[in-house]
């Protein structure tokens, strides 16, 4: 079942344009001109109940702008959405107690008041009574450990224990869907880890569909089964986490430390990235040449050290980023679009 | 009263305790903004006794018509100033696209957003205001009516400030003409109205609605008359109903940022 359904999805705003200098801004006052700027761009996708769902992109490439019409604080110039299978711009608050919000970098709590207090405000924003509020904050804190600190106030917790009250503020109602917009932002390995895991306890135990938008490509390595990739308004990639890595990762970087300089060869497949004295950093095309075969034209008794390693998925994203969106779309990856820098 | 109702007036009443409990959190600087607020607003007492030892009338009010109105002008800032303070920075929200969290939530938006944010030194102002009444004309009857037109004159001040800072939906730089109309409400408010005559009264009444909100409501307590109290009602149902729907069409232009504020 579909739980978000988007439909050439478009929203454009307006943007004042002026030239530069005292000039320009006096011009501008007499003369505005403004420029349409097409932040989301007849986009479509479907998401279905439990997925988890990573949906990424350069900054201004029109993630929030979506999320924000997903969620009913933008509404739509064009196209159809439906979000548990609510208009969210014609029924925001129905849709609300349904769906919850965590923005890693933006407060919901209030910073004086203890995590046990806030819970009990958010409990009253989505109409939860006494005895319901009470067993679903002994259930959250027990989830999310937060045992410790419950009668601690916010503004005296570490940022890994405020994003935890933060993710289970937002779950106090139970929401089917969960929208996270960067929640490991700033957080140390350690407590990325652990929120990592909440959530995907969470997606397994209660079946939540997650939304999530990050930078951070281990959020979306670790969490996300499905990656959609939007690009100047567009959706330019919509694939599996595993088809994408299957079809750009037939690059392989080879680093090998020789006892001596070598003269290495010259072969189609092979692309030498990088040689300083006996330190060798080569890419192999495994589409042309297997590794096996690369390795067999390097002297065996010259090699002190030899590492291999994959195109970082960090990389690839960067690449897909930069492509031209429309040809990758549902389009065969063939991994022929990276390109050597920062390898 | 519906449980929808209920809850929505639940969540405002939580919101504002939260918003005091913070300000709260140092007594000190609670307590003062409070005393000196009302200290402010007292020194004005003596300018108008001076003036009334020049003249025994100004505008048609004595002195204890104009500390009325003073009184009645500092309760009604007050009280909006408690309840609705986010009201008078309303551009900054839209501005700065900080309404995002208010609308992620299941409840009213423009509830929420009113009562998100409380003015401590207003309560300075209200308290100013009904020890003046106590000191200067009490009466049962005044003291009812009184509490009546203060709650009429906040929501009349809120819906104007909230009419003023919904047109930054549409104008850019429109804070600054909503910061100077709200401010000259409050200024006009503490004058006596028969010293303005011509095109300023009728900007007194039609445009800045300081008419209905403090001196119609003044008059009344002077000389009560129940044609001018329905009519000061049903002034506030309008303008109150007009801003509401000038807010959420406005709100349909948000544009939103990547800023998310919820309770700074």
């Amino acid at each position: 079942m579909n739980v978000i359904e988007a439909e050439n999805l478009s929203k454009t705003f307006r943007v004042k344009r002026k030239e530069k200098g005292l000039q320009g801004s006096l011009k501008a006052i007499f003369h505005p001109q403004t420029e349409a700027v097409h932040a989301v761009d007849r986009i479509s996708f479907t998401v279905e109940e439990g997925e988890m769902l990573a949906f990424i992109g350069p900054n201004g490439a029109g993630k929030s702008t979506t999320i924000k019409m997903l969620t009913g604080i933008l509404y739509p110039d064009d196209g159809a959405v439906k979000v548990l299978g609510i208009d969210p711009s014609k029924k925001r608050k129905q849709l609300a107690y349904q769906i919850g919000t965590v923005f890693g970098q933006k407060e919901q709590l209030w910073t004086h008041l203890t995590p046990y207090d806030n819970f009990r405000f958010f409990g009253a924003i989505y109409d939860l009574p006494d005895a319901e509020a009470e067993a679903r904050i002994r259930e959250l804190s027990e989830i999310f450990e937060l045992d410790a600190f419950i009668n601690t106030p916010v503004r005296s917790l570490s940022l890994g224990q405020r994003i935890r009250c933060e993710l289970a503020a937002s779950l106090i109602h139970k929401p089917r869907v969960l929208f996270l917009d960067e929640p490991t932002i700033g957080l140390d390995p350690v407590v990325k880890e652990n929120i990592r895991s909440l959530i995907k306890q969470m997606n397994k135990e209660l079946h939540t569909t997650i939304f999530l938008t990050s930078h951070d490509v281990g959020d979306i390595e670790k969490l996300c089964k499905r990656i959609v990739i939007v690009n100047n308004g567009k959706i330019v990639l919509d694939d599996s986490m595993t088809h994408l890595k299957y079809h750009y990762l037939n690059k392989k970087i080879v680093e090998l430390k020789l006892h001596e300089e070598a003269v290495l060869p010259q072969l189609a497949g092979i692309t030498v990235l990088k040689q300083n004295g006996g330190h060798v950093k080569l890419e192999v095309d495994t589409g042309i040449m297997k590794i096996n075969d690369a390795l067999r034209h390097i002297d065996a008794e010259n090699m002190v050290d030899i590492n291999i390693s994959n195109i970082p998925l960090e990389n690839i994203i960067m690449e897909i980023y930069k492509a031209e969106g429309s040809s990758l779309k549902r389009g065969p990856l063939d991994g022929n679009h990276l390109k050597k820098e920062g390898l | 009263m519906s449980t929808a109702v209920k809850n929505e007036l639940r969540v405002c009443m939580l919101s504002v305790k939260y918003n005091i409990m913070r300000e709260m959190l140092n007594k000190v600087t609670f307590l003062t903004n409070i005393l000196f607020m009302a200290l402010n607003n007292a020194t004005f007492i003596v300018q108008w006794v001076i003036l009334f030892s020049l003249r025994e009338d100004i505008g048609g009010y004595a002195l204890r018509d104009v500390m009325l109105l003073w009184g009645l002008a500092a309760s009604t800032f007050g009280l909006a100033h408690i309840l609705f303070a986010r009201a008078f920075s309303l551009p900054d929200l839209i501005i700065n696209g900080k309404l995002d969290a208010y609308l992620v939530l299941p409840k009213n938006v423009l509830l929420s957003v009113l009562t998100s944010q409380t003015s401590v030194s207003a309560i300075g102002d209200l308290l100013y205001g009904l020890v003046i009444l106590c000191v200067f004309s009490l009466s049962i009857g005044r003291f009812f009516l009184f509490v009546l037109f203060t709650v009429t004159g906040a929501v009349i001040y809120t819906a104007f400030a909230l009419l003023m800072g919904s047109l930054s939906f549409w104008f850019v730089r429109a804070e600054m003409f909503a910061g100077h109309m709200t401010s000259s409400m409050v200024s006009f408010a503490t004058y006596p109205d028969g010293i303005f005559k011509g095109a300023v009264k009728f900007l007194l009444y039609l445009v800045i609605p300081v008419g209905m909100a403090i001196y119609q409501p003044v008059h009344i307590m002077m000389d009560f008359n129940a044609g001018r109290l329905l009519a000061v009602l049903g002034y506030t149902l309008l303008l109150s109903a007009a801003a509401v729907f000038v807010f959420y069409r406005g709100l349909r232009r948000y544009s939103s940022s990547n800023l998310m504020e919820a309770r700074g």
